[in-house]
C-alpha cells in the first residue's frame, strides 16, 4: 500500500533536549493510523513538523508520496492539541474563514457549511457567535472547521481530549466514514483504550524514539501468550518477590491481584510453579495482551 | 510569502474589526475629544467671564484710584486692529522721548523690555485669554497713612464681599509696583489681566503728567498685532501662526494617536489568538510571515479608514464658513490650507510609523502569554513617540535646525518627527527621500526579527519567556 505521509530521519531539538530522534514512519493511505505514547513522547512535535508549523532539525517529510510542497498542506485537515476559535466570530463566518485559507471559495464553502451545520444539529446557530456557544457546540465547530474543505488526510493530536460523550462519538463516526471513503488518518493519543478500538496501524513513540510501529493485529497476534492474570492476594513484599522472578518483564498490580508480562520464550506453566511456593493463588490463566501491555514492553525493550 | 493568503487574513481581522461598535465609538468619540480640548478652552474664554470683585486703595492723593476704577469696569480696550495706526510706532519705553508720530518705516520697536508690561506686546495677542471683568469698590486714603483699614479688608475678603484687594501709593508707583492681597494667588489669569490694565491706565496717567494730551496719547500706545505671512512654493499668503501650531499639533496627535492605540492593538490581536488557542489551526494553513503580515495590513486599513473618515469630517467642518459660524473665531485662527503633499505625507508617515511600531508589537504578543507579561515592554515604543513630543515645541520654532534635521533622520522618530517639521515649513526633497528609505530599511529588519519571533513565539504557551530566550529565537528560528 502507497504511504499517504512518510517522516524519514526527522529529528528535532531544543538545545540539548532531543525531541523527536531520527523519526522515520511511513502511514499507508487509507488506513486509521494511531500515533501512541505518554505525554511528552514527542507526538504533538511530530505532528507539527509534518504541518510545516516546526521545522525539522534534519530529515525530511514526505505527502502523497514527493517531498511536501506548501499547497499540500492544505489536502490536510489538521486539528492542534491547542485548539480555538475567534470567539467574536459568527459561526458561518467563522467557517468560512476557515474555509477559505484552506483554498475553498467563500461560494462553494457555504452550502458545506450548512450541510455540516444541519447535521450535527446546528443549523439554527449559524449567525450566533461563538462565544455564545456551549463548549461541546464549539467543538462541533471547530471539528466542522478540520475538515470542511474535504482533506485527503486528517491529523488530528489527542482529538478525544476535552471532548464530551456525545462529540466523543461524532468524531469515531467520521473517523470511520473517512476511512470508507479511503481517505487516511493520523491521530495522536495516550489513551490506549481508544486507540485499540480505532486503529488500523499503530506507531508506539517514546522519549521522541519510534519503538514500535505496524498493522495492530499483525502487533498483537505477536505478542499473544506473553500476558498472564494473577488472581491472589498479594502483600507489598511479595510484589517485589514477583517482579524478580526469571522471565517477568512487567507486573501491573490490579484490585484482586496482577497482571503479569512476560519475557519472550518464558513460560507461564513455570512461572506458576514458583508463584505458589509464596502467594495463595486462586487463579492463574493467559490473556490476550491489550495495547498497553504492548507498549510498556516495547519501552522496556528498547531502554 | 504568498500574498493571497495574507490578504485572506487581513480582511477577516478589517471586517471583523470594523463591525465592532467600538469602532464607531472612537471614530465619533475621538474627534469629539480633540476638539472639545482644542476649542473648548478658547470657546470658554470668548462666552464666559471672570468675575472679580476687587477694592482698590487709593492712597497716591492724585485721583488714580478713580481713574483706575473706572478704566477697570469698562472692560478690556479693543484688540488692535493691524494697519490701523500705521505712522504712531515708536512708542517702545528707552524711546519715550523720541515721540514723533512721524515716521513711515516699519520699525517696530527693537527692543522692547520694558513695553512688555506696557500692553504693547501683550494686550492684543492676549486679548481672548483675559476676559476678566471687575467690580470695583474704591476707597481713597490720605498720602502717607499706611495700613490702616486693611485689617478691615482682609475681614472683607475672608467674608467673600470681595474677591482681592489692591494699594496704591506713592512709594509702589516710584518703584514700578502695586500690592494685590488676595486669600488665593493662583488665579494668575485675573493677576495678569489686572498687571496689564493697572500698568496701562498707570502708564496714561504718566504720560499725561508729562504734559501730552490725552487723544494723542490713545494713538501712540495703541498696542501693535504681529500678521504672520507663510511663504510656500504656491504664493505668500496670511496665515495665522497659532494655526499653523494647531495644524503642526493635530497632525503630530493623530499619528502620535494611531500608532500607539493600533499598535496595541495589533499586539492584543495576536494575544488573543495565541489566548483562543486559533493560532495553531490557522497556522497550520497559512505561514507566520503570511499570517503577521496580514493582521498587521488589516488593522492597518482600519486605521486608514478611521482616519479616513476623521479627514471627511474636517473637510466638511472647515467648509468656508461652517466652523466660523459655530465657534466666533479669533482672526489669528484663520484655517492653514491643507495642501495634498501634506496629506500625502501623513499618510506616508502613518504607514511607515504603524510598521515600525506595529510589528514591534505584534511580536510582543507572540512572544507572551498575556497584557500583563507584555506590559512592561509594551511601554518602549512610548519612548520613541514621547521623545519627539518632548522636543516638539524646538521643532516647530525652527523645524530645520540640526536637532530637527537629526531627529527626523531617526528611524522609529522619523514619523512624529517629520510630521511636525512638514506642518510647520516642508523639508527639502533629499531629507524626505533619506528619511523614507531609512524608514523602509528598519521596518524591513522589524519585519525580518519579528517574523521569526512570531514564528516561535505564537506556539509557546505557558512560561513567560526571558528576553535571552527571545534573542535565540530570532536565532536560531
Amino acid at each position: 500500500m502507497a504511504a499517504s505521509l512518510e517522516l524519514r530521519n526527522v529529528e528535532k531539538r531544543y538545545g540539548d533536549f532531543v525531541a523527536v530522534a531520527r523519526l522515520s514512519l511511513a502511514v499507508p493511505a487509507g488506513v486509521i493510523f494511531g500515533l501512541l505514547g505518554p505525554n511528552g513522547a514527542g507526538k504533538t512535535t511530530t505532528l507539527r513538523m509534518i504541518m510545516d508549523i516546526l521545522a525539522p532539525d534534519a530529515g525530511e517529510v514526505l505527502l502523497f508520496g514527493r517531498p511536501r510542497r506548501p499547497a499540500d498542506l492544505r489536502r490536510i485537515g489538521y486539528l492542534p492539541e491547542e485548539r480555538g476559535l475567534y470567539r467574536k466570530m459568527t459561526v458561518i463566518d467563522q467557517l468560512l474563514f476557515l474555509a477559505e485559507i484552506h483554498g475553498m471559495k467563500r461560494r462553494q464553502a457555504l452550502p458545506a457549511v450548512e450541510e455540516w451545520l444541519a447535521r450535527v444539529e446546528l443549523a439554527d446557530w449559524g449567525q450566533k457567535k461563538v462565544e455564545e456557544l456551549s463548549k461541546g457546540m464549539q467543538q462541533k465547530v471547530q471539528l466542522i472547521g478540520t475538515v470542511l474543505h474535504q482533506p485527503e488526510i486528517l491529523i488530528l493530536d489527542e482529538p478525544f481530549s476535552g471532548l464530551d460523550p456525545i462529540n466523543q462519538g461524532l468524531f469515531k463516526d467520521l473517523l470511520l466514514e473517512y476511512r470508507r471513503l479511503g481517505r487516511t488518518i493520523l491521530f495522536s493519543t495516550h489513551g490506549m483504550a481508544q486507540a485499540e478500538k480505532l486503529c488500523d496501524h499503530i506507531g508506539l513513540i517514546s522519549r521522541g524514539r519510534l519503538v514500535l510501529d505496524g498493522e495492530l493485529k499483525e502487533i498483537k497476534r505477536q505478542a499473544s501468550g506473553n500476558a498472564y492474570r494473577l488472581v491472589a492476594p498479594i502483600a507489598p513484599a511479595d510484589l517485589e518477590r514477583v517482579k524478580a522472578l526469571p522471565g517477568i518483564e512487567a507486573v501491573l498490580p490490579r484490585d484482586d491481584g496482577a497482571r503479569l508480562l512476560l519475557a519472550v520464550g518464558a513460560s507461564g506453566p513455570q512461572l506458576l510453579r514458583r508463584l505458589v511456593e509464596f502467594l495463595e493463588v486462586s487463579e492463574f490463566r493467559s490473556e490476550e495482551p491489550d495495547l498497553e501491555d504492548i507498549f510498556i514492553k516495547a519501552v522496556g525493550d528498547a531502554a | 510569502m504568498r500574498l493571497d493568503y495574507a490578504v485572506i487574513i487581513g480582511k477577516r481581522e478589517y471586517l471583523a474589526r470594523i463591525r465592532t461598535k467600538g469602532f464607531w465609538i472612537a471614530t465619533v468619540a475621538v474627534p469629539a475629544f480633540i476638539g472639545a480640548l482644542v476649542l473648548g478652552p478658547s470657546l470658554l474664554m470668548s462666552k464666559t467671564s471672570t468675575e472679580q470683585r476687587l477694592a482698590i486703595v487709593d492712597a497716591t492723593g492724585t485721583g488714580l484710584g478713580r481713574e483706575l476704577k473706572a478704566a477697570l469696569e469698562a472692560g478690556e480696550p479693543a484688540a488692535a486692529t493691524p494697519g490701523a495706526q500705521p505712522g504712531a510706532m515708536n512708542t517702545g519705553g528707552e524711546h519715550g522721548a523720541n515721540v514723533t508720530g512721524a515716521q513711515p518705516d516699519t520699525k517696530t520697536a527693537p527692543g522692547e523690555p520694558g513695553a512688555r508690561t506696557g500692553g504693547a506686546a501683550g494686550g492684543g495677542r492676549r486679548g481672548g485669554a483675559g476676559h476678566v471683568h471687575f467690580s470695583v469698590r474704591l476707597l481713597v486714603q490720605e498720602p502717607g497713612r499706611t495700613a490702616a483699614g486693611h485689617r478691615e479688608l482682609d475681614a472683607m475678603a475672608q467674608r467673600r464681599e470681595i474677591g482681592a484687594w489692591i494699594r496704591l501709593d506713592r512709594d509702589g508707583l516710584a518703584a514700578n509696583r502695586f500690592e494685590y492681597h488676595a486669600e488665593s494667588l493662583s488665579n494668575v489669569i485675573t493677576q495678569e489681566a489686572l498687571e496689564r490694565r493697572v500698568s496701562e491706565v498707570v502708564g496714561r496717567w504718566r504720560l499725561r503728567q508729562a504734559g501730552l494730551d490725552a487723544a494723542k496719547i490713545d494713538a501712540l500706545v495703541h498696542p501693535l498685532a504681529v500678521q504672520t505671512v507663510r511663504i510656500s512654493a504656491t504664493g505668500s499668503r496670511a496665515e495665522g501662526g497659532a494655526a499653523g501650531f494647531f495644524l503642526a499639533f493635530v497632525l503630530f496627535f493623530m499619528l502620535y494617536m494611531g500608532i500607539l492605540i493600533y499598535g496595541n492593538q495589533v499586539m492584543q490581536g495576536v494575544l488573543e489568538e495565541k489566548g483562543s488557542r486559533i493560532i495553531e489551526v490557522l497556522s497550520a494553513a497559512v505561514k507566520p510571515t503570511e499570517l503577521m503580515l496580514g493582521k498587521l495590513g488589516g488593522i492597518c486599513l482600519v486605521a486608514l479608514t478611521q482616519m479616513a473618515i476623521w479627514a471627511a469630517a474636517l473637510a466638511v467642518l472647515t467648509a468656508p464658513g461652517l466652523l466660523a459660524a459655530m465657534v466666533a473665531m479669533p482672526p489669528e485662527l484663520a484655517l492653514p490650507v491643507l495642501h495634498p503633499a501634506l496629506w500625502l505625507n501623513f499618510f506616508l508617515l502613518f504607514l511607515c510609523g504603524f510598521f515600525l511600531f506595529a510589528t514591534f508589537y505584534a511580536m510582543l504578543g507572540a512572544a507572551f502569554n498575556s497584557l500583563q507579561e507584555a506590559q512592561q515592554l509594551a511601554g518602549l515604543p512610548a519612548i520613541f513617540v514621547v521623545a519627539p513630543a518632548v522636543f516638539m515645541v524646538q521643532i516647530i520654532n525652527d523645524p530645520d535646525s540640526a536637532l530637527s534635521v537629526g531627529l527626523s533622520l531617526v528611524p522609529p522618530l522619523t514619523p512624529l518627527v517629520m510630521m511636525l517639521r512638514i506642518a510647520t515649513r516642508m523639508p527639502p526633497l533629499w531629507q524626505l527621500l533619506a528619511a523614507y528609505g531609512l524608514c523602509a530599511a528598519a521596518i524591513a529588519v522589524m519585519i525580518w526579527v519579528c517574523a521569526r519571533v512570531y514564528r516561535v513565539g505564537i506556539l509557546m504557551y505557558g512560561k513567560k519567556p526571558t528576553l535571552q530566550e527571545i534573542w535565540r529565537w530570532v536565532r536560531h528560528a
